[in-house]
């Protein structure tokens, strides 16, 4: 297989709202940019979210324009389903080894018709939905997905070459191989984002075993217009949950998982899914179990009094235990702190856990010199500095791959990261 | 109310060094199986604890409800040691009840209560070693006075600890005479039933303490009753009295090893830290059960003429008699008995909160 080579002035790596606004900025001005993705669409976590806090817009009417404009750029090549393997540094430029994992389709033929998808037999779960919806074994991930390529998981392939048949382009691969890509650059944007904590962090919450304690992810999917349901139903039964609790802190500011630091965004986003979970089932009883509401940005405080208006109640307590009774309903065992206090369990008939954030990507991995914090993050230089520098020359970071941050933040570093790219590229 | 700002460093003096850093979630509570709507615990007498109301934490009887399964340290989401706090605070409140204040300075200051118990063993070996008359006869006696002493001691503590749960908080004597009440109290001091009430029962401690806590009563008992006089006739290698001996010292060295190597060792959330007044109590028990067992080997061997026979026994009572002077009244060993008196007071409490407390 030959090795396609490219040669830009900068490489983002991971394309979520940071990566593609690095790459947007840069481009901008007229450096010339390849983004890497891992998953078979760009647009990260956030185009998988229903709406933004505070001010409830559209997450995927905020991202499908940047997610265009990406694809849409003269100065941007964008390599999806493609791992980066490795970066090595030569001299003042950076030689990156990528490897595009098959589609089992031809690309360059594939006009996105759907055709193969609509006659494939087989389905799974689909880990965009978080496992709530089933796909085709050969299907565009998801309706809004950029590029709008399907993809085949050949370990679940039946061979019966139905979408072979069905291909008006005659596309359909079944021996293509993972392909080489080289790409030659003078600066790096490490975009790789987070990740949230597992289910299973920790014990005393089931372990991820109890079927109506779901992910943030999962809800947001459920809230989403487009979600796998079209309305909000509980996992194990399809009941209209009627009873929704949201447990704080779950997976950050707790030693004994190891994560103690605060993951800055899961206040917000439970009180903005409770209050979108009160638009969709009004008379749903709604309880936020929290260790203290830390709504620090503009508008949150508002954001947050505007939920506690709403009847969204909220209760100062640490949930320590998650257990279910026999219809599935997870109880929650709290400290009551007012009125006379003591320990009590409540039942709820689905409960979210706010999941802390956690890096998706180890940056040191790379040996370019960038460092990690003690927790795993992409460290600054020097923080008070500037927000995107990293200890390594050339090498730069945005959004949360350097730690926990909301999406206002994060486009606001990628800017910050691309200035600092274009600057260094530019004194080389 | 009066406020003392000092109580929170006084009572990280014995113990319970990372409290400082609980920020009040609550979350030790909630996960505390043995923490109830009427007696919740930790997390209040935490904050009881750092905004300084003493008599609230004085009068405290939830630290006996405790045993320290070490669930709410284990999962504390600041690594705060909620479990070690109750220890501490037990400790705390054995200083309280101690009327002679000589707890209290045992417990702060490390290792004095352990180079005592050297020096004065030291010192009974050597006393008894230069006594030139009828050892086994003198044995009897001080074996006699065993249980005067503890008694007068144990009567101190519990007279104390009554007028600091009861007396001050309710205002007055206060009593409850229902036999469930009174049935209940004895049912957990004999089983110490709470010990199993712990989410994932530790049954390595239990154990440990069951065989320690059974040869040790036995061991009280051969010496009270002065059931052993080795000095004076050999017994049988199985006889009645020589399997209550067999029996107890084994089970002392057994339970007081598992105990010491769980301490070493810090397998337990409730054996990582340890107190001096803990390796005390754990290394003076082990020492009695060998001792004991020792003795008891060389009578049953040699006779009770044998030379180092005359020594190990003496080396033997005079443990024993260190353990009954300074170990016993002061520190740790008395834990076992504000337990299942912490469950009487309770139902005292909830009495007298009904208006039905027996009062004077």
């Amino acid at each position: 297989m030959s090795l396609e080579k490219i040669e830009v002035d900068a490489l983002v790596v991971g394309s979520g709202i940071a990566g593609l606004q690095s790459a947007l900025d840069l481009a901008d001005q007229g450096y010339s940019v390849a983004i890497v993705e891992r998953n078979p669409s760009i647009g990260g976590k956030m185009i998988s979210l229903s709406k933004v806090f505070p001010t409830l817009d559209c997450a995927s009417c905020i991202t499908t324009p940047r997610m265009a404009s990406v694809s849409h750029h003269p100065r941007i090549t964008t390599l999806t389903y493609s791992t980066v393997d490795a970066i090595r540094r030569e001299g003042k430029t950076f030689t990156a080894a990528i490897t595009r994992k098959p589609r089992y389709i031809d690309e360059k033929e594939c006009i996105s018709c759907k055709r193969c998808e609509e006659v494939c037999p087989v389905f799974l779960p689909d880990e965009y939905e978080q496992g709530m919806g089933a796909k085709k074994t050969i299907s565009i991930p998801f309706t809004n997905a950029i590029p709008q390529f399907p993809v085949m998981h050949p370990e679940h392939c039946i061979r019966c070459g139905a979408c072979a048949r069905a291909c008006p382009k005659d596309c359909i691969d079944f021996l293509q191989e993972p392909a080489p890509v080289e790409i030659k650059a003078k600066a790096v944007i490490l975009a790789t984002g987070y990740e949230t904590t597992p289910m299973t962090a920790k014990k005393q919450y089931g372990l991820g075993a109890l079927p109506n304690v779901i992910s943030p992810m999962a809800a947001e999917r459920l809230l989403a217009p487009h979600g796998p349901y079209g309305r909000v139903l509980r996992p194990s039964d399809g009941m209209t949950p009627g009873s929704i609790a949201y447990v704080q802190c779950a997976g950050s500011r707790d030693k004994s998982i190891g994560i103690p630091y605060c993951s800055r965004v899961c206040c917000m986003y439970a009180i903005k899914q409770a209050i979108l979970l009160s638009g969709s089932l009004p008379i749903a009883d709604i309880t936020i179990y929290y260790m203290d509401i830390r709504a620090f940005g503009k508008g949150y405080e508002q954001f947050y009094n505007n939920a506690r208006a709403m009847g969204i109640n909220f209760v100062k307590a640490k949930v320590a235990r998650i257990t279910e009774d026999e219809n599935h309903n997870p109880v929650v065992r709290i400290e009551k702190q007012e009125g006379t206090s003591g320990p009590e369990e409540i039942k709820h008939e689905l409960v979210i856990l706010s999941q802390g954030l956690v890096p998706a990507c180890d940056g040191s991995k790379f040996g370019l010199g960038a460092a990690n914090n003690e927790f795993g993050f992409v460290k600054l230089s020097d923080e008070t500095v500037s927000s995107a520098v990293t200890d390594g020359a050339g090498v730069f970071v945005a959004g949360t791959a350097k730690g926990p941050r909301d999406i206002p933040d994060s486009v606001v570093d990628a800017g910050s990261a691309a200035i600092e790219a274009a600057s260094y590229i530019r004194r080389l | 109310m009066k406020v003392n700002p000092e109580l929170i460093d006084e009572i990280k003096k014995y113990g319970a060094f990372d409290i400082s850093a609980c920020f009040n979630c609550g979350n030790c509570t909630a996960v505390c199986p043995l923490s109830k709507e009427d007696a919740s615990f930790p997390r209040k007498l935490i904050r009881a604890g750092h905004v300084g109301m003493e008599e609230k934490v004085a009068s405290a009887l939830e630290p006996w409800h405790c045993y320290y399964c070490g669930e709410c340290s284990a999962t504390c989401p600041r690594e705060a040691q909620p479990g070690e706090y109750m220890m501490a605070l037990r400790r705390y409140l054995i200083a309280k009840y101690d009327i002679t204040g000589l707890s209290k300075i045992f417990y702060k200051t490390g290792w004095l209560q352990a180079w005592l118990a050297a020096g004065l063993l030291a010192a009974f070996y050597w006393l008894y070693s230069s006594y030139t008359g009828d050892f086994g006869a003198l044995a009897g006696k001080i074996e006699l006075a065993f249980p005067v002493y503890v008694t007068i001691a144990l009567g101190g503590y519990i007279i104390n600890m009554y007028r600091h749960t009861i007396v001050k908080p309710l205002g007055g004597i206060k009593a409850s005479l229902k036999p469930a009440h009174i049935y209940d109290t004895l049912v957990h001091g004999f089983t110490q039933k709470n010990f199993n009430g712990c989410e994932e029962t530790d049954w390595t401690r239990w154990i440990a303490h069951l065989l320690v806590m059974s040869g040790y009563v036995l061991t009280l008992l051969i010496s009270n009753l002065h059931l052993l006089s080795p000095l004076d006739k050999q017994y049988v290698a199985f006889g009645p009295v020589s399997l209550l001996v067999w029996y107890s010292g084994l089970a002392i060295l057994v339970g007081g090893g598992i105990m010491s190597s769980r301490r070493v060792l810090k397998s337990a959330q409730s054996s990582k830290f340890s107190h001096p007044s803990d390796w005390l109590f754990v290394v003076t028990m082990f020492l009695i059960g060998a001792s004991l067992l020792f003795t008891h080997f060389l009578n049953v061997a040699y006779g009770p003429g044998d030379p180092l026979l005359a020594k190990i026994y003496r080396l033997n009572i005079a443990i024993e008699t260190v353990w009954i002077i300074l170990i016993v009244p002061f520190t740790k060993w008395i834990h076992i008995f504000f337990r299942p008196l912490a469950v009487y007071f309770q139902h005292v409490r909830k009495e007298a909160e009904a208006g039905t407390a027996f009062s004077i």
